[in-house]
């Protein structure tokens, strides 16, 4: 689905490569997480499988990218959004304002991909189940809450069947009720074979929760890559810079005061946390 | 052609709706303040600086057409060329280098502000006045003529007033453009008006 | 719409107030905007109505007094003259008002379309409709904010102006950060795709509503045709 070769990329008028040699492969069917500090490079890595990078942001590229089997350099913005999809961090922003209803608020994107309308019509209302928005359809975007906005612009990407999602941390502007339901969203999704999803995220618990695998960026270059648990109970974690769990916090903590052994695999999640202290 | 095209990009057409919302907004906030300026052309001229004077004619003119559209003053259609005149004006000052010197750029508002007010003046004499019948003497005619501001729809405002909004909306918009990375301009078309041609 | 304007000046401007009353109002009541259009209209129409009476009736200068108040004369032309203005702006502003008021304007911007618009255009206008609003309601919430943080309402000129900077600064700066983030999302919806675009909704165009429109532009076509002639042949 995804393949990186030696991709490198500085933005116009800056002198040092926000990416580094990145060589990346990622399957279909599969949710990933990106992690990582505050640049890092996780939104440079989001906007270039997305095609924004090169044809929105300037700057040089180099490396291969093939994103859902298109070289992404050569391709186009219109082209690059029918096979992937991109949701960003501020719900109220993707609301076009095109539309006075939900419902034809995920017609929009349809619409412009030219998709005949007993198609969209069909595809709306699976897009408003998966999401969990059916009830909501007459309601006016604006009218909703943050989640329920984010949910909004995942079934309005959705709709357009991409082969790939790519989410910008969208659960930073959330509420810890709005935030489960996207990562719940997403895990369903994926287990559902809708989709694969890249999620660039610093929430590491839900990371823990719903990703298969893991991908820590520092300073635009990859520094671990794994499953959740092995990334996270890495004894480099640390050094990352990532924000980290209560859990292995915790862990930790106990370990240092020689109240628990440490074992291997940290605990990231409540779940985890009490098979840990048992 | 080709720079109608880019100048219209898809952040340009992204950016109207909120210039023009930002218009009606600065505009509500001036008369909380009672100032006696309106700012109501503030967007437009956002708009005209960072993606060229046909984009600033497009949004002034849509935005007098949508508050005719939204009920509130059914006649600010009329005085829509003025708004596109002042955002084209904006527009070719600031694709004359003008934003890079304060001073000229300064000047670029007063001389919009008189070009308005001489604009609108005969706009709403004929409006609300008709033609200018006989045995009329040059103290009504100039009171008619100077009821220009649609916003404000008080007689004698328009000749001073509109020169010192446009001055004033000018220097709001380079204060806060000129202090905005490089690297955010270049989202915009004319990203050079501000920043100077890049090296 | 131009069509409107230059209906509105070719007709003798009794027609205008007929107008307004055989056809305007009683539409309006048929889609039960009877109360909100007339209050609406009569709120725009009297700020001008009065002083183009006062001002016509007495400085008009020329022609039969009707009567006279102290030093002022009120000429009867000048009446004449202020009715056929006022006249005009009220059917002007009922028609329109009626328009807005009636039809959705996504609707009128998708048929617009249909005709050959360019899709922007549907954006930008149902778009800035709808921020607008959301705008008028950001902008409150600063001032109070701001109030709150013991802001100047009142006071000298020069202390309101100076408050001016930091209310208006952050919202050009906030709005502008949001533009990159907005356009992004309108991209990853296929907005900048070259090709052939479908509808979700179906506009439905009776023959009724055909013949209807024929009618009016051949009314309206042989109003102004027989002004002008009017005019010409004085």
């Amino acid at each position: 689905m995804i393949e990186l070769d030696g991709v490198t990329f500085t933005y116009a008028g800056e002198a040092t490569p926000t990416l580094q040699q990145l060589d990346l492969r990622i399957g279909a069917g599969e949710l990933w997480a990106v992690l990582g500090p505050t640049g890092a490079g996780k939104s440079t890595l989001c906007s270039l499988l997305a095609g924004f990078i090169p044809h929105f942001y300037r700057g040089s590229l180099r490396g291969k990218v093939r994103v859902a089997g298109i070289d992404v350099p050569g391709s186009s913005l219109g082209e690059m959004s029918e096979h992937v999809g991109s949701v960003f961090q501020n719900p109220f922003n993707q609301v076009t304002g095109a539309r006075y209803t939900v419902r034809e608020e995920i017609g929009f994107g349809l619409e412009n991909l030219g998709v005949p309308r007993p198609a969209m019509l069909e595809r709306i209302e699976r897009s408003l189940a998966l999401t969990g928005l059916s009830e909501l359809a007459e309601r006016s975007p604006y009218a909703l809450s943050g989640g329920q906005q984010q949910r909004l612009a995942i079934a309005s990407i959705l709709a357009l069947r991409p082969k790939l999602m790519i989410l910008d941390e969208p659960t930073s502007q959330l509420d810890p009720a709005g935030t489960g339901q996207v990562f719940t969203l997403l895990r369903d999704l994926v287990s559902a074979g809708e989709t694969t999803v890249v999620v660039a995220e610093q929430r590491l618990e839900w990371v823990a929760r719903v990703a298969d695998r893991c991908l820590v960026l520092q300073s635009g270059t990859k520094a671990a890559e794994g499953t959740p648990s092995d990334v996270l109970s890495s004894p480099e974690a640390e050094g990352w810079g990532l924000c980290e769990s209560r859990f292995s916090r915790a862990a930790r903590a106990a370990a240092a005061q020689g109240v628990t052994p440490q074992r291997p695999q940290l605990p990231h999640t409540l779940d985890q946390a009490v098979e840990y202290f048992r | 052609m080709e720079r109608i095209r880019r100048d219209f990009s898809t952040v340009t057409l992204v950016m109207i709706p909120v210039a023009i919302a930002l218009n009606i907004a600065v505009g509500q906030l001036v008369v909380a303040l009672k100032l006696p300026l309106y700012l109501d052309s503030i967007g437009t001229i956002l708009v005209a600086v960072l993606a060229g004077p046909l984009a600033g004619l497009v949004t002034g003119v849509l935005a007098n057409l949508i508050w005719t559209l939204t009920g509130l003053q059914p006649f600010a259609a009329a005085f829509a060329i003025v708004a596109g005149i002042i955002g084209l004006m904006a527009g070719l000052f600031a694709g004359w280098g003008w934003f890079r010197r304060v001073w000229l750029w300064l000047l670029g508002g007063v001389i919009t502000g008189i070009v308005a007010a001489l604009v609108s003046a005969p706009i709403s004499a004929y409006l609300f006045g008709g033609v200018m019948g006989s045995g009329q003497d040059f103290l009504v005619a100039f009171f008619r003529a100077t009821g220009a501001s649609v916003i404000q729809a008080t007689f004698g405002q328009g000749i001073v007033a509109d020169p010192l909004d446009k001055l004033v909306s000018f220097l709001l918009v380079w204060l806060t453009l000129r202090a905005l990375p490089s690297r955010f301009l270049q989202r915009f078309p004319r990203a050079e008006n501000v920043a100077g041609r890049p090296e | 719409m131009g069509l409107l304007l230059a209906v509105a000046f070719a007709v003798p401007w009794w027609a205008c107030y007929l107008t307004l009353g055989l056809l305007v109002l009683p539409l309006a009541a048929l889609g039960r905007l009877f109360g909100p259009l007339t209050r609406t209209l009569w709120k725009l129409v009297l700020p001008f109505a009065v002083p183009i009476l006062l001002i016509q009736g007495f400085f008009w200068g020329e022609g039969e007094v009707l009567f006279t108040l102290g030093p002022l004369s009120f000429y009867r032309l000048g009446l004449i003259f202020a009715a056929a203005s006022i006249g005009r702006i009220a059917m002007l502003g009922g028609c329109f008002l009626l328009l807005s008021m009636t039809t959705r304007i996504d609707m009128l911007m998708r048929a617009l379309v249909e005709r050959g618009l360019p899709n922007q255009a549907l954006y930008l206008v149902v778009t800035t409709l709808q921020l607008v609003p959301r705008f008028e309601a950001q902008a409150h919430r600063i001032q109070d904010a701001q109030r709150a943080r013991g802001l100047e309402t009142e006071g000298s000129i020069a202390r309101r102006a100076r408050a001016l900077v930091p209310l208006i600064g952050p919202l050009l700066l906030a709005s502008l950060m949001d533009v990159e983030e907005r356009a992004l999302a309108l991209e990853a919806r296929g907005f900048s795709r070259r090709g052939p675009r479908t509808s979700l909704v179906t506009l439905r165009d009776t023959p009724l509503q055909r013949w209807l429109r024929l009618a009016l532009w051949l009314l309206a076509a042989t109003l102004i045709l027989y002004r002008l002639v009017s005019w010409i042949t004085r």
